[in-house]
């Protein structure tokens, strides 16, 4: 297949970028539909209680109330969740959590909707709630859901880890905590909708999976799936937390019923209690090495607190489980991963799916480990990195695109000026400086399960060239990506190609904008459309020019003869001699990685078909009189295989430096605490460290021109970095994220 | 559900402290509004009427007049920032606006607001409690001056009465002495300081501390001046050994006013660390 240069790996404009700037963007809160009613979830204020009656009559009385739904108005199953199904839209019996939504208010005004939420009369009996997920398994604790509190286990096992321990020169054994976190995107949740003239309910959403939306909603309803139409509005962020169904299926109920137009727009308030949070961990690690250095074997045992309902808990505890070594070669590994309901809020995927938090526990071992052994932390890592032909802890032997000591190397120089000068001790007698590095690998796409994509692509009797694809571009820029992808493929320019994405009358499934798996996977699927394309138009030339197919190539909206490129025929004529025959001019492309589904008893299997590597060098500047710390810079090496957009690439690594630095230092949801971003902090501009990006391509040969993803690599390695960096600092380390000032303080007088 | 009230906006200040005398237990003053507008929405405000006073000329300015230096109370914290005069003559109340939420509440937030609001972490009151500064009240009665750091009853409690405006503050102007305000927040901008503090100091002809007025913020339920500290280090010359025994005294004094809190672990060895930064120029320059 030909490849057009210039297409790939070019830093293009980004689709949709001038209308961000200019305000043109239309986010689902900006759709302007007539005489729309409002919608207010009435949500319970006891983390665990019976509901015993909800009273609607009162609330639906006042002025401007249209109607009071309560589970009983949901026509079909009144159970979602994208895993597993434990969560209903609206509450039958029970709460479990502060949050869960017991009755959805409509009405004709936000203030009407509002006044009539706070006037829904529901009676309940508390009921004894758990908020510690080692207590939730403890026998006597109050069942949360009646299958039990146990939600998932997840094994790993190779070799003997017990055994192998006897013969480690050093070992260490650690236990690590991290907190819930708020995603904090820009766009807090907002959808709309309205019932079209045919009687499909169209619903405008904010959302990460539009597919998945349909299908939930359509089930909700009982209804057939052509009667919902999922438009994915420009959507302000997501970060995992907008691949749950957040409103769509309120929106879809009340159009349901009331065929009229609806809206629902949440404070930030309402994000803060309503929507997922990032799972927090606790990681009990035991890692052994022998005297070079070289990892022998590790036990690890990790409890995931998934709060009241499954989300994405399954999907963060086996993740958590494979990654938990990092990238290096462990010969003996035990790992078992227990993910756990209590009533905390719910946890589900943010960035990452688990692995920041693992990433912050083995990162800590290695540094741990090097101590011990007198070694230095860029040489433990060195030497254990994986590798072509090493084999991961499930047993899958990694057979290209091993990029991880590509990436180490490209810190190197850093990381060396870096350690020579931090002995300085700057201007002031306060503080002390540190270095650290961060290192991580993250596998493409779904674990051990299919996570196909699908696209279209279609030429017209013109020679215009449809993408079609259900791939939800969140600010991320997949929709500039597949359109290189396709443009690269046809050999035309991206701009060249017309995008229709993320409506489900219009596209097909391309599944989550998650797992860092649309350049991967939906570029696969582009690309397989594309080419099918670019087969047929071969072909009608072959038999034009009557020269053999691999002499031709496409270039600029013509088939070019490679020998000869005056001779040539544009597209349009090819397109039109093919429809004369009946030969389609739209193609569907696919994708499914080549997965194993993970042996539920030793965790072995291909759960990813490649993995994404990245090690960060932080240096930080630790004020040791009042905890106060400052990221002073990042060098981020990240291999993607082929950065089809460098800036896109670039621009993932520093938001992801910034999400990490937040990770690091100060963020933490308390659940009953947090309310809204007066006690949340995410870091502001000031800060954010020098952040120099490096891009590392070691080619994926199954990726679309050598790609594999960024988007959550680019988060994962900043913390283990900024913590190892701390140690540096102050020679004391912190086991529990964030590190903040009380935390920082804490081991600054500790090191005596 | 956010509060609902009613919206006026006198355009002098006689007009202003006539509204406050018949309905002033029933209004609320509206500057900036960075804190207030937090409050309506969230339904917290139990008042009936906002009153805008950002039409009030009286309330506005900077100036050295002979009594000090006159700043009116609806002078935002980013005309104070950016003021020749407070450069000059109260350059650590500069400071502390600088470092004041973010650009744009800078240009919101007004001095008086930041005082009348009360909060324990207010970033102008260590600076005006320096400056000795003397607050301007006007109401049914008349005018009344109170000391600044009696403008506070408790977190978030004003001894502004409820038919008073704060018109204007009057500092001690203070030029070329050690100055510096500090905070610690959880990040670098718009954080509600942790600790803060403000210092003004002068060394004698012998090298001594001749002159020095410290005060401690978002420690103590106000805002307060530690004369205990000031007096420990009156007359002394600055080393390590003396610059810590005062953190110390600060933390003491902390301890004793707020009692032993949760929060205490981490906020007396930060009183202390803050402090050996706050006067280290003053060591390290001899």
């Amino acid at each position: 297949m030909t490849e057009k240069v210039g297409a790939i790996g070019s830093s293009i404009p980004r689709r949709g970028a001038l209308d961000r700037l200019t305000g043109a963007s239309m986010f689902s809160a900006d759709f302007r539909l007539e005489n729309p009613l409002a919608l207010r979830a009435v949500r319970s204020p006891h983390s665990h209680a019976r509901v015993l009656r909800i009273d609607t009559e009162e609330a639906s009385r006042m002025p401007g109330v249209a109607r009071i739904f309560t589970a009983r108005d949901i026509p079909g199953k009144n159970l979602t969740g994208i895993i597993n199904k434990d969560r209903p839209l609206l509450v039958e019996d029970k709460v479990r959590f502060v949050g869960d939504p017991v009755a959805l208010v409509a009405a004709e005004t936000e203030e009407a909707a509002e006044r009539a939420a706070g006037a829904v009369n529901v009676l309940y009996e508390v009921l004894p709630a758990v908020y510690d997920p080692a207590d939730a398994l403890a026998n006597e604790a109050p069942l949360i859901h009646e299958k039990g509190n146990l939600l998932f286990r997840r094994r790993v096992v190779r070799g003997d880890a017990a055994s192998a321990f006897s013969s480690c020169a050093v070992v260490v054994e650690e236990t690590y905590r991290t907190s819930f976190l708020e995603h904090c995107y820009l766009e807090p949740d907002a959808g709309a909708g309205w019932v079209d003239a045919d009687g499909t309910l169209v619903i405008i959403a904010s959302t990460q999976n539009p597919h998945y939306d349909h299908s939930e909603v359509a089930a909700l309803l009982g209804v057939e799936d052509g009667r919902i139409r999922i438009i994915q509005a420009a959507t302000g962020g997501g970060f995992g937390s907008k691949l749950d169904l957040n409103m769509q299926g309120f929106i879809g109920l009340a159009l349901y019923h009331l065929q009229r137009p609806v809206r629902c727009v949440y404070s930030r308030e309402e994000t803060f209690i309503a929507t997922s949070k990032r799972h927090a961990l606790i990681m009990e690690m035991k890692t052994g090495a022998g005297k070079d250095g070289r990892l022998h074997a590790m036990k690890c045992r990790i409890l995931c607190d998934t709060g009241a309902y499954g989300s994405y808990g399954i999907a963060v505890a086996s993740r958590a489980a494979v990654h938990a070594g990092g990238p290096y070669e462990i010969e003996h590994v035990d790992t078992e991963v227990l993910c756990v309901y209590t009533n905390n809020p719910v946890a589900g995927a943010m960035r990452g799916f688990g692995t920041p938090q693992v990433a912050f526990a083995h990162e800590s071992q290695m540094d741990l480990l090097a101590e011990k052994l007198g070694m230095d932390p860029f040489e433990i890592r060195r030497r254990n990195a994986l590798r072509v032909g090493s084999v991961t802890a499930t047993g899958q032997k990694l057979e290209a695109s091993v990029g991880i000591g590509e990436c180490l190397d490209a810190i190197k120089e850093s990381y060396e000026k870096a350690r020579s000068a931090r002995s300085d001790r700057g201007d002031s007698p306060f503080t002390c400086r540190g270095v650290g590095i961060g290192a991580m690998w993250y596998g493409i796409g779904n674990t051990g399960m299919q996570n196909p994509s699908t696209a279209q692509v279609e030429i017209d009797l013109d020679g215009a060239v449809t993408l079609y694809t259900g791939c939800a571009d969140i600010g991320q820029g997949s929709t500039t990506v597949l359109a290189q992808i396709a443009a690269g493929t046809l050999g035309l320019a991206p701009d060249e190609i017309r995008m229709i994405v993320a409506d489900t009358k219009l596209t097909t499934n391309a599944g989550a904008t998650s797992a860092s798996r649309q350049t991967y996977i939906s570029g696969n699927a582009v690309r397989d459309a594309a080419a099918k394309l670019v087969d047929v138009l071969l072909t009608e030339a072959v038999d034009l020019m009557k020269v053999p197919k691999n002499s031709l190539a496409v270039e600029g909206g013509f088939v070019v003869y490679k020998g000869d490129t005056d001779r040539r025929i544009a597209f349009s004529k090819l397109a039109a001699r093919a429809r004369r025959k009946g030969i389609p001019l739209r193609w569907q492309g696919y994708f499914d990685p080549v997965t194993s589904p993970l042996n539920p008893d030793t965790g072995h299997g291909e759960p990813y078909a490649t993995y994404a590597y990245a090690c960060h060098l932080a240096e930080v500047t630790v004020d040791i009189t009042t905890g106060e710390v400052t990221v002073d810079r990042v060098v981020a090496a990240h291999d993607v295989g082929r950065a089809i957009h460098p800036e896109g690439v670039v621009g993932q690594i520093c938001g992801g430096v910034a999400m990490g630095v937040g990770f690091a230092l100060m963020e933490e949801f308390k659940p009953g605490v947090t309310a809204s971003f007066k006690d949340y902090h995410i870091p502001t501009a000031n800060d954010m460290p020098e952040v120099v990006p490096l891009i590392v391509e070691s080619s994926e040969p199954t990726g679309p021109f050598g790609a594999k993803g960024v988007g959550e690599p680019a988060l994962i390695p900043t913390a283990p970095a900024v913590l190892n960096a701390l140690s540096d600092a102050l020679g004391k380390r912190i086991y529990h994220l964030p590190a903040n000032l009380e935390r920082v303080l804490e081991a600054a007088n500790k090191r005596g | 559900m956010r509060s609902d009230v009613r919206y006026v906006r006198p355009s002098s200040l006689g007009e202003a402290v006539g509204f406050l005398s018949d309905h002033g237990p029933e209004t609320k003053p509206l500057a900036g509004g960075t804190d207030l507008l937090i409050s309506i929405r969230s339904g917290e405000l139990k008042a009936r009427y906002v009153m805008d006073v950002n039409r009030i000329p009286e309330l506005k300015g900077i100036a050295m007049t002979g009594e000090g230096l006159s700043i009116g109370a609806g002078t935002t914290i980013a005309e104070i920032a950016s003021s020749e005069t407070v450069k000059r003559l109260a350059p650590v109340l500069r400071k502390s606006c600088l470092s004041f939420g973010s650009p744009q509440v800078r240009n919101a937030a007004t001095i008086g607001g930041n005082i009348a609001n009360a909060s324990p972490s207010a970033d102008t009151f260590p600076p005006l409690i320096v400056h000795e500064t003397i607050a301007v009240l006007s109401g049914p009665d008349g005018e009344r001056r109170i000391p600044v750091e009696e403008a506070a009853a408790g977190p978030y409690k004003s001894n502004v009465g409820s038919r008073e405006l704060i018109v204007r503050f009057i500092l001690k102007p203070s030029e070329g002495r050690f100055f510096e305000f500090l905070k610690i927040g959880r990040r670098k901008t718009l954080a509600i300081a942790r600790v803060s503090m403000a210092v003004l100091a002068e060394k004698d002809m012998r090298g001594a501390v001749g002159f020095i007025r410290f005060c401690l913020g978002s420690s103590t339920p106000v805002p307060c001046r530690i004369v205990e500290v000031e007096d420990f280090l009156t007359g002394k010359i600055l080393n390590e050994a003396v610059v810590a025994e005062g953190g110390r005294l600060a933390a003491e004094k902390m301890i004793e006013i707020s009692g032993r809190r949760s929060t205490t672990v981490y906020k007396e060895p930060a009183v202390k660390g803050l402090f050996n930064r706050l006067l280290y120029p003053m060591v390290k320059n001899d």
